[in-house]
């Protein structure tokens, strides 16, 4: 499975920079605070945990692979990274369908709009612990291999504990998650809280 | 002298006092009777508008020094109220943001006992000469910019939202612990020594020129005076913002002096939030100063950094 989302994985989630950029130069109405965190920990996840450390990450997540094969769960990958790329998957497919119909139609059906609006509700607390899951798992192989860290001394007095900073970006999550789930209620309220009577006069 | 009665409404048009008031009265003086009424709402705290005009997004803001008259408000007319929040000094944020480091930095020179536990660190008498050098340059810029708010500054505004405060000195504290973290390590590596010194030197001229840019930009105006007026003199003949360029330029050479990333890092986030800054002010002035109707034409000049902006 690995190598089947692979490629169009590490390609869509780093486009996902795109966003930022557009939300900064006022393309998009979206808050650039917001877009950017959301983006930055795809991107700290995909490229800072499971691409460095797959060997690690993908076999095992919550559960070893034994105990998920005495489940019967799927054996390609632990749980915790299939309902990784599930949420990330379903997010993008919903969100970017949602702006292409937008674009096409004008107005977009109403059920593309709920889903927008509604599917967030399941989908960032799967996305979320399933990237603090794969976080934990890669932090003792972070730790034993010093991924990324620099020691002193050198030159130019740089040191870098890659595993702190792990530690401590899995710490934003916390104050995070809210900010982001809020949002996206508030969002939802303003979009969906109008009423069903308003698309539906719309759409006819 | 006309006494009117003025409507002060919420944003949500709901009337919160009803104001008797002299047309030729201040704005500032309609905020003072409004606090008298609500002790809450000092008057820093209180922005009044217009309401929106046709096509507008928000009504215009009503300045302090301006009489009633000038915008046309008659009884019965209509002001609109918004909260900003508590507020607070801007000498009194900028006190706290430079006290910060002032302190945190030289903890992390004399107490390595306490920020490098279990590491083995030089008796302050043979640390490298840097290191001295460094907390002494450091604690002096520290010690130039509180002296310069209370001596030098004028402020355009008095006040800012009190959640500035922690913003600003979470940014301040933090960089000061960031570089002082690793400039007074034990395990720290001293750049060529004659290296240091040059840099040094230059950025202390660096200091000096940026405090020169400092009293150039106090002395604009008079005190009551509240226009913009086009700085001129030393370096400002080439450069908006000659203060930033000076204060870039000193960050620039305490890193190379230093040979520390993290200065670097410092030193890059400080201008690129002052590039900011720099283009508003740089823009604003070429809008004010467009060179028509008897006004000056704002003359060419770099933004902040040249050759870079």
């Amino acid at each position: 499975m690995q190598q089947a989302v692979d490629i169009p994985l590490k390609i869509s989630q780093s486009a996902a920079l795109l966003e930022v950029v557009h939300s900064a130069i006022g393309l998009v109405k979206s808050p650039v605070a917001i877009t950017a965190m959301q983006v930055a920990s795809r991107i700290w996840c995909l490229w800072g945990i499971v691409v460095p450390c797959a060997a690690t990450v993908i076999p095992q997540g919550l559960l070893t692979a034994g105990q998920q094969a005495a489940l019967g769960l799927p054996g390609w990958a632990n749980i915790n990274f299939i309902t990784l790329m599930t949420a990330w998957a379903c997010s993008e497919v919903i969100r970017y369908g949602f702006f292409a119909l937008k674009e096409a139609f004008g107005t977009p059906p109403y059920f593309a709009t709920w889903l927008r609006y509604t599917a967030f509700m399941v989908l960032y607390p799967l996305g979320v612990s399933s990237e603090l899951t794969m976080a934990w798992r890669a932090l003792p192989d972070i730790k034993a291999r010093g991924l990324f860290s620099s020691t002193l001394p050198n030159s130019w007095n740089w040191g870098f504990d890659y595993h702190l900073v792990c530690v401590l970006v899995m710490a934003t999550y916390i104050p995070g998650l809210p900010q982001l789930y809020g949002y996206m209620l508030t969002q939802r309220k303003k979009v969906l809280g109008g009423g069903a009577a308003k698309p539906k006069a719309k759409a006819a | 002298m006309t006494l009117i009665s003025l409507d002060l409404q919420s944003r949500s048009g709901k009337t919160l006092a009803k104001l008797d008031v002299d047309s030729e009265d201040t704005v500032g003086q309609l905020k003072k009777k409004f606090h008298a009424v609500n002790k809450k709402y000092y008057p820093a705290r209180q922005r009044m508008t217009l309401p929106a005009k046709e096509g507008q997004k928000s009504g215009e803001v009503l300045k302090d020094s301006a009489k009633l008259s000038e915008y046309g408000l008659s009884s019965g007319s209509v002001v609109l109220f918004k909260d900003l929040g508590t507020q607070i000094d801007y000498s009194t944020v900028f006190f706290f943001e430079y006290f910060g480091p002032l302190v945190i930095y030289p903890l992390f020179f004399f107490l390595p006992q306490i920020f490098y536990p279990g590491q083995k660190a030089l008796p302050l008498d043979q640390r490298p000469l840097v290191q001295k050098i460094a907390v002494a340059y450091w604690m002096f810029h520290y010690a130039k910019r509180i002296f310069e708010t209370y001596f030098v500054h004028t402020f355009g505004h008095a006040t800012m939202p009190i959640k500035n405060l922690f913003k600003n000195c979470s940014y301040y504290y933090g960089f000061a612990a960031f570089v002082a973290y690793f400039v007074n390590h034990p395990a720290y590596t001293a750049p060529d020594e004659t290296l240091s010194l040059v840099c040094f030197a230059l950025a202390m001229v660096c200091q000096f020129s940026n405090f020169r840019c400092h009293t150039i930009l106090s002395n604009l105006r008079a005190p009551g005076e509240t226009a913009y007026k086009i700085p001129s003199g030393f370096l400002f003949n080439y450069i908006t913002c000659a203060n930033y360029t000076a204060e870039i330029w000193g960050w620039i050479l305490f890193t190379i002096g230093t040979h520390t990333i993290a200065a670097g890092l410092f030193t890059a986030a400080g201008a690129f939030q002052m590039a900011e800054w720099a283009r508003g002010k740089h823009k604003r002035l070429q809008k004010l100063f467009d060179g028509k109707d008897g006004r000056q034409k704002y003359p060419k000049r770099w933004v902040m950094f040249p050759p870079l902006l």
